[in-house]
């Protein structure tokens, strides 16, 4: 690469640096405004500082992306602005004063208009705020697959000791998916169980993964019975500096690669795994890259 | 006297019949294998920490590079997993179009495979006949979606492109095309005594064995267990469908290549229900968050792609980057059996059994 | 035998069939409209709101803006932008987010050079890669969801 190209890389790294550092705080000031809008998307809010929402987002990362070098900031409005208008002409009937300039002759016309905005936000508040405590009033509906969770639970307790689970629940979000967090100490028993109980048969392990909580790791355990139908998750916590969860690859053949991957990647450690050793990384990588600490030794690479 | 000891043999990672950089050190006595190594990540690229720093739609695009042979399936389990955690709702039209692009996906795999395993195998010319068939289906994607591999055709909440004019029809008539084609196929090959020779009994393997190892796709439903996701945990609209699950019980590689080249008609028959329940109108995006920020929470969900089952796990933490992404890759689950069905083979069946688990390397590695 | 035979009977009756190959590259390949070509970059339309450098996946755009030169007009024109092909996937995503469309894509394809150097492309280099413009830019969903 050539010497020019290479400065140019380091210019633009350094503009990176600078602008996700903006990106963060943009992010914070702007999570609750995010939330409130992503459930009515598309439509156009009109907000009192006149701009027109949808391109709020566009506008202030405009904004915020402008080269860092300290600029005035009654230009970066008129950027932004601009930035909106032009990404939605239609809109430009729509209120496109400038803050400082409304403040500044208190137009009536734009006053008039950031009290109907006013008005209409709070009339959709009132509305979310119905509609939140008519959801509040009607006591959640179980979990069609609840009685599925309790008898594994059930049949856990009964096989594996009362102490075995740690907390089981029904991942709605996952299809109702039956979740259970096992204790490690129990994981290589409880496995065994989940495989050979006739009412579980889970025989068909379809996807093991790993996960940095920071706090802990986490080994997850995607199971299903090919007759039933019926999956199961199971979660096996383990400390962060010293990881380590029993090896499920005796119980089935399929944990024997993942679990290389998950050591290689995550490195947490798999006592009884019969061939415990890196597979997508070199031999003698140090450190486990998908960890959230990690920093490459070398960068360049 | 003759005096025999063991040898050591690379194959690969160059080498043609590994389908991309994939490396089995075997051990050898005289023409035997005793001992096979699988060594792989020479096409690792991270995917799954690049995402972790990518907001969903910049994602996309990654996992048209895992498995490259079939983009338009991991599109899907992409924003299904990303759907399913934001309850979303997607437009039907949004929904057949994803439908329609998945089955011919399916064929233009299966015809990759088709013609790449005859070729490993010694046949050189079915591969030119499968890859004119599958030209004609990326000159169709191509048009609809603009490019011929790496299509980022699907978004979070529906697809990029509504079908162009006279698409539809263009893909009717493939369809047509391709179910006589397929007649061709089998007369040219599957008849041909030296083939059967080759593959007859190879690979063998029973369904406890394939259950064990997680096997998915014609690798499970070679040895006769009737699990296809898209019957099985349908998705997308695969209900309203009329289609059989394959299924074969010899578990050998013959009966992997005739499970294939039966999903091809069985694809081409899903095709033909929903071209003709193909919507006239509709929306193609449904109604999606500017900023997308699936909650808090996980999910995990599973389509069946032509390699088998391919998943997406998906931890949120309820930002725009997931906290964790990790997909379920078929083709890496499937080749764990390889180790065990090479021992005792002869060196030549290595590449035929190789060949017949149908791996993708950019897949096996992410 | 009566297995090759049979194969035989196909391959010579595809003998007398038209030929599906293309003269690539003697005569150039026609490309659809939508598809994704090196993008064409007309800087008098860009208003330097950075949102492509954002989106792109793999950082593979650089661009940096100078105040405008005419006094009366407000903003910022653009003074340097450049993308690096060696690592753009051609994803379309920068277009898609374009706001004026100055950033577009084209349906040329042809990128091979001798040195990797070449791939850089600066911003007078996408100006003048004007040919073959795609016309569906504005096709955009997220734009169109918004506009309405």
């Amino acid at each position: 690469m050539s010497e020019e190209n290479k400065k140019r890389e380091s210019e633009q790294a350094s503009n990176r640096e600078a602008e996700r550092e903006a990106n963060e705080q943009d992010k914070q000031q702007e999570e609750p405004k995010e939330d409130s809008s992503a459930q009515t998307d598309g439509e156009v809010h009109v907000e009192p500082s006149g701009k027109a929402t949808p391109n709020k987002d566009a506008a202030e990362r405009a904004l915020e992306n402008q080269n860092p070098a300290a600029e005035a900031k009654a230009e970066k409005h008129e950027e932004a602005d601009k930035a909106a208008k032009a990404e939605k002409p239609d809109n430009a009937e729509k209120p496109e004063k400038k803050a400082s300039e409304q403040a500044a002759d208190g137009d009536d016309e734009a006053a008039a208009k950031k009290k109907a905005a006013a008005e209409a936000r709070a009339a959709r508040a009132a509305e979310r705020a119905k509609k939140k405590a008519e959801e509040e009033e009607k006591p959640k509906e179980p979990s069609p697959k609840q009685p599925v969770l309790d008898r594994l639970v059930d049949i856990l307790k009964e096989h594996a000791g009362a102490d075995a689970i740690e907390e089981a629940y029904v991942n709605e979000a996952s299809r109702h998916l039956p979740t259970v967090i096992v204790k490690a100490d129990f994981w290589t028993e409880v496995a065994t169980i989940l495989r050979d109980h006739a009412e579980l048969k889970l025989h068909y392990l379809r996807n093991v993964t790993g996960v940095d909580r920071e706090t802990h790791m986490e080994v997850i355990y995607q199971l299903i019975n090919l007759e039933t139908k019926q999956d199961y998750a199971v979660k096996v916590k383990t400390d962060r500096d010293q990881p380590a969860v029993p090896s499920a690859t005796p119980v089935w053949s399929t944990a024997n690669w993942p679990e290389r991957e998950i050591y290689d990647l995550l490195g947490v450690d798999f006592p009884g795994h019969p061939d415990l050793r890196r597979i997508m990384m070199a031999d003698d990588w140090e450190g486990y890259p998908l960890r959230k600490d990690y920093s490459p030794a070398d960068p360049e690479v | 006297m003759i005096r025999t000891e063991e040898m050591l043999l690379n194959v690969g990672p160059q080498h043609p019949s590994t389908h991309g950089v994939f490396r089995v050190v075997v051990k050898l006595d005289g023409e035997q294998i005793i001992h096979a190594d699988p060594v792989m990540g020479y096409l690792h690229r991270g995917t799954e920490k690049l995402a972790e720093n990518l907001n969903y739609t910049q994602i996309i695009p990654y996992t048209d590079r895992m498995d490259y042979v079939s983009a338009m399936t991991n599109n899907y389990v992409l924003v299904h997993a990303v759907e399913t955690l934001l309850e979303l709702e997607i437009p039907e039209r949004a929904e057949y179009l994803r439908l329609i692009v998945m089955e011919l996906q399916r064929v233009a795999s299966h015809l990759v495979w088709w013609g790449t395993y005859l070729l490993d195998i010694g046949a050189m010319s079915p591969f030119l006949y499968a890859f004119r068939e599958r030209e004609m289906i990326i000159d169709l994607f191509n048009e609809l979606c603009g490019a011929r591999l790496t299509y980022f055709y699907m978004r979070v909440g529906g697809v990029k492109w509504d079908a162009p004019e006279g698409w539809i029809d263009k893909v009717k008539a493939f369809v047509a095309h391709m179910k006589e084609k397929l007649g061709e196929y089998h007369n040219l090959v599957s008849g041909n005594e030296i083939f059967l020779a080759r593959i007859k009994g190879v690979g063998r393997y029973d369904a406890q064995t394939a259950i064990d190892y997680g096997l998915s796709g014609a690798n499970l439903r070679c040895t006769g267990v009737d699990w296809d996701l898209r019957k099985s945990q349908p998705y997308s609209l695969y209900d309203r469908f009329d289609f059989d699950v394959i299924t074969r019980t010899e578990g050998d590689c013959l009966a992997r290549y005739e499970i294939r080249l039966e999903e091809i008609r069985q694809s081409l028959r899903i095709l033909d229900q929903a071209l003709e329940q193909f919507p006239e109108e509709g929306e193609i995006m449904g109604k999606v968050p500017r900023v997308i920020r699936p909650p808090k929470g996980e999910a995990y969900v599973a389509i069946e792609s032509p390699r088998g089952e391919i998943g997406c796990h998906l931890v949120s933490e309820g930002k725009a980057e997931p906290y964790r992404l990790k997909f379920r890759r078929p083709s890496f689950v499937n080749l764990q059996i390889l180790p065990k069905l090479l021992v005792g083979e002869s060196m030549t069946n290595l590449i035929t059994i190789l060949g017949g688990i149908d791996i993708v390397v950019g897949e096996v590695d992410a | 035998m009566k297995g090759i035979a049979k194969g035989l009977g196909v391959t010579l009756k595809t003998m007398t069939q038209k030929k599906v190959t293309y003269k690539y590259p003697d005569v150039p390949l026609e490309m659809p409209n939508r598809f994704r070509g090196v993008q064409h970059f007309e800087p008098d339309k860009c208003i330097v709101c950075n949102q492509c450098v954002r989106i792109c996946p793999t950082e593979c755009i650089t661009l940096t803006g100078k105040p405008n030169p005419d006094p009366e007009k407000k903003g910022k024109v653009i003074d340097t932008y450049d993308i690096n092909f060696e690592i753009c996937i051609l994803c379309d995503l920068c277009t898609e987010v374009c706001p004026t469309e100055a950033i577009v894509m084209t349906n040329n394809f042809e990128l091979a050079t001798y040195s990797r150097d070449d791939l850089f492309k600066n911003m007078e280099w996408l100006d003048d890669n004007n040919t073959n413009v795609r016309l569906e830019n504005s096709t955009n969903p997220q734009a169109k969801k918004g506009a309405k």
